[in-house]
């Protein structure tokens, strides 16, 4: 049997896949990344290998991904995750033409077609509003964690503005209203909606009309995908595990790049 | 260690002083007892005819930037009240106002004089801002010109009379006085003399980009710039162009490429990120990725076929700028979109980049809309990379990076 791995290496997280060449994923990982990217990369690696009952000499060929790509010596190659979360996508969902990837430090979004090939991609600025980052900077600043602010969200009767783009006015507006007591859950719709509103101006002439699905660790929040579905009209797919849809999009390039030897 | 071989041009090695001799003529110029302008726009020919040495704003930027000095003068800028996402350009030049009335030690390679005169050839509108705030830092004599820009031809002949009638009206008279001489309107001729021989050389060694693959790139035109431009008219213009266009020549018959092997040929919109060059090129080589053609670099005199050197001066310098410059290409919805996609046949461009700079909202427009239509029309995909000119805040390489890897493998995806 043949094996593939996939390493994306996020600036929150690094997630690793293994696939054998049936296309079944038969070991995963995710680790925070921390700052050493390499040893996370590693770590990573060495515990979806653990999870599939491997030795890192079973593997054929290895892709690593996501912004610590070029840290992982033990890649073969390099690919970034815009073609990773293409691939990876596609995969999942065939019917799909779209893909919006929050992530850690960006968000993209990310025309493909039917073989999962990217078509056109764009990104958020360097900017942290629109990412994973943001979201834990609020949640932060409301003292709770992700998974509770989703669950407060959908409690929320009033609609709060976080109008501001900057994480860190965001913070500041978010701490103000707070003091001017408004409720939590208002706030945590507030800062969804925010997010959703900066993605939708950036994702809005892509998706449009198409089949979207939503990568990355944010769309693991429930609160989110509902904020975002809702401002961008559409319904979106979301895997089981969103935020490995990179690795496994790595994997998949792996196995290509290795038959194509 | 990278599968790509980027061959340097021995050419583009001799820039480096040609330049520095200029901007330390300019700075030694008051102890010569000449006189000193300072102006943005594309009007500086006019005090070079009066025998004043001046400063191009632009071209000061891009040489503060390239060497490495640019992100003193902006922080001193900001430390003056500047915002930090003004214009990068004009924050340079407030930083070195600054400088120099607050007696703040700068490099001295970068150090610019006092000028006589402060000319704002105005081509956008920070720049009639530019020469109020330096005229409130520096309080010397400011006169403008105003460029604006053409939407449709019809318009090209009353904007040439607009800028023709300042010039005459205005500009000049301002020089005369304060070199208490009349205008030279010979030496302009000179100068337009040897610009038109140094911008059709130009437009030859253009001609070696289309080559696939090309022996020279955008890079190497960029820093080849000035000879075309602020350099206007000076002695070693056409030497360079001709040592320049010798050494393609040699390339093309002996078939050196620049970058070998030559992966992928794309197109570069909007400014040069003059301070990360080398940045850029490196992030590029490692691609294959070799940036031929773009809308900014190809304005400095397109036609100089046309540059009347027997006639009025000043008339034909005004239609080099609008009937056959880069102001009506750049500027006209007609003309702007198709230019490009001519480009994208004529020099085999494989994808589209989009420098959007941060502190200059002039060049960052529509650059979705312009990637769409040509990928309709061309078929090849783009993107928008955002970053500065010379502020190394506003550049982050790891997103810069990721971007130009990504538009890399789209380009591959589509060749398969």
């Amino acid at each position: 049997m043949l094996y593939f791995a996939g390493i994306d290496i996020g600036s929150l997280c690094t997630k690793s896949l293994i696939l054998n060449e049936d296309d079944a994923i038969i070991g995963t990982s995710i680790k925070r990344s921390g700052a050493a990217y390499r040893g996370a990369g590693e770590d990573a690696l060495n515990a979806a290998l653990k999870d599939a009952n491997l030795k890192s000499e079973d593997l054929n060929y290895i892709i690593s991904t996501g912004y610590g790509r070029s840290r992982i010596p033990i890649a073969d190659e390099q690919i970034t995750e815009i073609t990773c979360h293409a691939r990876g996508s596609s995969f999942i969902f065939p019917e799909a033409r779209a893909v919006i990837d929050i992530g850690g430090q960006d968000s993209k979004v990310i025309e493909i077609n039917s073989k999962g090939r990217v078509l056109k991609f764009v990104m958020n600025d360097k900017c942290a509003a629109g990412t994973g980052r943001f979201l834990e900077v609020m949640a932060g600043s409301l003292d709770i964690d992700l998974e509770q602010m989703s669950e407060l969200a959908k409690q929320s009767k009033k609609e709060v503005q976080i109008s501001s783009m900057c994480t860190v006015f965001a913070e500041s507006e978010v701490i103000s209203l707070f003091a001017g007591g408004t409720e939590k859950a208002e706030i945590a719709s507030g800062i969804y909606r925010a997010i959703a509103r900066r993605v939708t101006g950036l994702a809005s002439h892509i998706v449009s009309g198409k089949k979207v699905t939503m990568t990355g660790g944010v769309a693991k929040s429930k609160g989110m995908v509902w904020a975002l579905s809702k401002k961008l009209k559409t319904e979106l797919l979301v895997a089981d595990d969103p935020q490995i849809i990179g690795a496994l999009g790595a994997a998949l390039i792996a196995k290509t790049k290795f038959n194509n030897l | 260690m990278s599968e790509y071989k980027l061959n340097r041009l021995e050419t583009t090695k001799l820039i480096g002083n040609i330049v520095d001799k200029h901007w330390a003529s300019l700075r030694h110029a008051k102890e010569n007892g000449e006189k000193v302008a300072w102006c943005s726009g594309p009007v500086f020919a006019f005090p070079y005819a009066m025998d004043m040495k001046c400063h191009f704003m632009a071209g000061y930027s891009a040489y503060a930037g390239g060497r490495g000095a640019a992100q003193q003068l902006l922080e001193i800028a900001e430390e003056d009240g500047e915002l930090i996402d003004a214009c990068s350009y004009h924050k340079l030049h407030m930083g070195m106002a600054a400088a120099m009335r607050k007696n703040i030690p700068v490099r001295k390679d970068v150090i610019l004089p006092l000028p006589d005169l402060l000319i704002s050839g105005r081509l956008c509108p920070e720049m009639s801002h530019y020469a109020e705030g330096l005229y409130r830092k520096m309080g010397v004599r400011v006169t403008g010109v105003d460029v604006p820009p053409p939407h449709q031809k019809s318009e090209i002949k009353y904007f040439e009379k607009y800028v023709e009638r300042q010039i005459r009206e205005s500009l000049i008279p301002a020089l005369e006085e304060v070199c208490g001489k009349p205008f030279n309107y010979d030496r302009l001729t000179e100068i337009l003399i040897v610009l038109k021989e140094t911008a059709m050389l130009r437009n030859e060694c253009w001609e070696y980009l289309k080559l696939k693959p090309s022996p020279w790139t955008l890079w190497d035109y960029g820093v080849s710039i000035a000879p075309v431009f602020y350099l206007m008219g000076s002695p070693e213009a056409v030497p360079y162009y001709k040592k320049l266009k010798a050494e393609l020549a040699d390339r093309a018959a002996k078939k050196i490429a620049a970058l070998e092997p030559e992966k992928s040929r794309v197109y570069w919109d909007g400014w040069l990120p003059w301070a990360f060059l080398g940045k850029f090129s490196r992030i590029m080589c490692k691609l294959g990725m070799v940036p031929l053609v773009g809308r900014y670099p190809w304005e400095f005199f397109p036609h100089p076929e046309t540059i009347d050197t027997e006639g009025d001066p000043v008339a034909s310098f005004v239609k080099q700028v609008y009937s056959n410059g880069g102001q009506a290409k750049d500027n006209m919805p007609s003309l702007n979109l198709p230019v490009i996609q001519n480009w994208v046949e004529d020099y085999k461009i494989d994808g589209l980049i989009m420098f959007s700079s941060k502190s200059c909202r002039m060049w960052n427009l529509g650059h979705n809309d312009f990637i769409a239509a040509i990928e309709r029309q061309n078929g090849i995909p783009g993107v928008v990379i955002e970053g500065d000119m010379v502020d190394t805040r506003m550049n982050s390489f790891a997103q810069i990076e990721t971007r130009l890897e990504a538009l890399a493998e789209m380009i591959e995806a589509r060749k398969e």
